[in-house]
């Protein structure tokens, strides 16, 4: 290759728009890694679209003024916590007082995660969608539930970012404020697990919703009105029909309502009783409603790949 | 100054096997629209237009090589692998650029380029790499940082071919890369595929409904229709027979072409044109009398673009054999 044929990044000639000149092309000849590599790319692009990362700074409100608001009573709590500390003796029924503990704050974020759905998922797929962008990923090494797969991991890991920041900074702060250090991780170290666990439950099932519904069009006000139902519409049904018909027949409703599967399963790993009426009323054993959890889950990712294998792209 | 052209690169697949092979290919929509029909057809390296007019099935085809689509019967295999079964190995070293518009206006051209070039496998830092490159080569520059919303019809089809050579595929399928553009447009879209075929070593698929276009850039052709084969053949045996030249004049068309046709030649009227097959040289000064005959005011003659219609007018579609 001769030398006029290798181009100078930085001493690119202003050039007009609209003409091509004769700067060379080099062949490839590095590692091609293949399909792996390409979903690992797409989950982790994903995970940090989400969050607005690597587009432009209007992307980015959204997203972070959600994560502030789920992350704003962890640290009022702690602070609170830490202050009431120092009043001795009397500051212990404040802490007992605080409303915000582990078991509830997924009750304080669920809202949040349900709003950061509504607001995300749809972006996350409608856009392709809209702007026909998909028959660029399917041409490439990618195949089409590949990308649904990776769609869905960079977003349930985003929703787990979003619920476990704000309790990562109540089990920090409330161990480091404990007066003694042991007595403090052995207070708070055995809430890890159920913390883990109904995080995971509520991002797949929240996630794995959302993105089942987004799917299903490149419309955003569509799929966000559709996420925003699918959260709000199927409690009210329970709600009603423990109202309007016998408990034999209400108490099969909760099951089909997203958010009282969540509020159960979180009841169920912290061991502690449902506050909410309706899944008091139903009488349910939590196995059956993690199950539920699990075959929701399923049946969305599911639907998702199916979606995925028959648009045509 | 001219460049020699690189040593054709390897091609992962075996000699004596054609780049694509089609055997009896069809593919019906819902059952009933046929879009492709029994076609049979080896594809070499080299440039090759894929010519037909618009629903003749090239997009269709295009989409199957790529396993974008299924076929509904037969056989397409591209460097001697299965599109039914090893399309992720395929689509690895194809590069495709579509038809309709297929880029997100919030993004800049380079963070395009650069995620796409991650998802045909390229590891980040060489996706960048290859960005860059590949953006300067079909002439994006300080533009490419901006979003693509604001980009003309022209940029965005350099992002769509972009994208499509950013992994440095073997073969490239571009599905009527000129859509939209102007005149000049055209011609830098034109050059930049032919040179990325004679070039750089690129084994390209063009389609197009526009043969005069395309003909300048082939070295093959390939014109279905229907669905069906109509020829593949070498390019010069298609130009043979398509030398139509346009003549225009004030008034009096009709005139020159009756009289055109009464010294021998085949002549048609077009509008105010009069429009010729020639076949040898001596039109012109046959052209040349006729006119002063008449005392016709002309106003040009040139080349007309050429449509399959005129290229396919006196062949019966499925009898010309396959080259």
């Amino acid at each position: 290759m001769t030398a006029d044929a290798t181009p100078r990044p930085g001493g690119d000639p202003p050039i007009p728009s609209g003409s091509i000149y004769d700067l060379g092309y080099r062949g490839y000849d590095g590692p091609r890694l293949g399909r792996r590599h390409a979903v690992g790319a797409l989950f982790t692009h994903t995970l940090l679209s989400c969050y607005g990362i690597g587009r432009g700074g209007r992307a980015k409100i959204i997203p972070f003024v959600l994560a502030g608001i789920a992350v704003l009573p962890a640290v009022i709590a702690v602070g609170l916590v830490a202050l009431a500390r120092q009043a001795g003796q009397a500051g212990e029924f404040i802490t007992d007082a605080s409303p915000i503990r582990y078991e509830t704050y997924f009750e304080i974020v669920g809202q949040i995660v349900a709003l950061f759905c509504a607001a995300q998922a749809p972006e996350l797929l409608g856009r392709d969608q809209r702007y026909s962008v998909l028959s660029l990923y399917f041409s490439r090494a990618l195949e089409r539930t590949d990308y649904a797969i990776a769609k869905l991991g960079g977003f349930v890991v985003a929703l787990l970012a979003l619920v476990l920041a704000p309790q990562i900074i109540l089990v920090l702060g409330l161990t480091l404020s404990s007066p003694d250090l042991a007595e403090g991780l052995g207070e708070n170290l055995p809430k890890v697990p159920p913390i883990l666990a109904q995080a995971v439950t509520l991002s797949a099932v929240f996630g794995s919703l959302s993105l089942a519904i987004a799917a299903f069009t490149p419309r955003r006000a569509y799929a966000t009105a559709g996420i925003i139902a699918s959260f709000i519409i199927p409690p009210v049904v329970a709600e009603i029909a423990r109202e309007v018909t016998s408990r034999d027949i209400s108490r099969w409703f909760v099951l089909a309502s997203p958010p009282d599967v969540i509020g159960a399963t979180n009841a169920f790993f912290f061991d502690i009783r449902p506050d909410s009426s309706v899944i008091a009323a139903a009488r349910h054993p939590g196995e059956l409603y993690l199950a539920v959890a699990a075959i929701a889950v399923a049946a969305c990712t599911g639907i998702l790949i199916r979606r995925y294998q028959r648009i045509t792209a | 100054m001219e460049r020699p052209a690189p040593a054709a690169r390897r091609i992962p697949y075996p000699s004596g096997v054609p780049l694509i092979a089609l055997r009896d290919l069809t593919k019906r929509y819902n059952g009933s629209v046929t879009a492709l029909d029994g076609l049979t057809v080896d594809i070499e390296p080299g440039i090759v237009g894929l010519v037909g007019s618009n629903g003749a099935g090239k997009s269709t085809l295009l989409k199957i090589l790529l396993g974008l689509l299924d076929a509904t019967s037969g056989e397409a295999t591209v460097m001697d692998l299965d599109v039914r079964t090893r399309g992720t190995e395929i689509r690895q070293f194809v590069g495709y650029m579509p038809e309709h518009d297929a880029l997100p206006p919030d993004a800049t051209a380079t963070d395009l380029v650069a995620h796409l070039a991650r998802m045909s496998g390229l590891p980040t830092t060489a996706a960048r790499e290859r960005t860059a490159e590949v953006l300067r080569h079909v002439g994006l520059y300080e533009e490419r940082y901006r979003a693509i919303g604001g980009y003309s019809t022209g940029m965005k089809q350099r992002v769509k071919l972009a994208q499509a050579l950013v992994h440095d595929p073997r073969l490239l399928l571009l599905d009527e890369p000129t859509n939209g553009l102007d005149p000049s447009g055209r011609d830098e879209m034109l050059e930049l595929v032919r040179r990325t075929g004679a070039e750089f070593g690129i084994a390209v698929v063009v389609a197009s409904h526009l043969l005069g276009e395309i003909e300048r850039v082939c070295d093959h052709l390939v014109a279905i229709e229907g669905g069906r084969l109509l020829r593949a053949a070498p390019l010069d045996t298609f130009t043979e027979r398509t030398g139509l030249v346009g003549i225009e004049v004030e008034e009096g068309a009709e005139r020159l072409a009756a009289a055109l046709v009464g010294r021998g030649v085949e002549a048609r009227l077009d509008g105010r044109a009069v429009v010729v097959d020639v076949r040898d040289e001596g039109f012109y000064d046959l052209a040349r009398d006729a006119l002063v005959e008449l005392e016709l005011a002309l106003v040009r003659i040139e080349p007309r673009r050429r449509h399959l219609e005129d290229l396919f007018r006196d062949e019966e579609p499925g009898e010309v054999p396959a080259a």
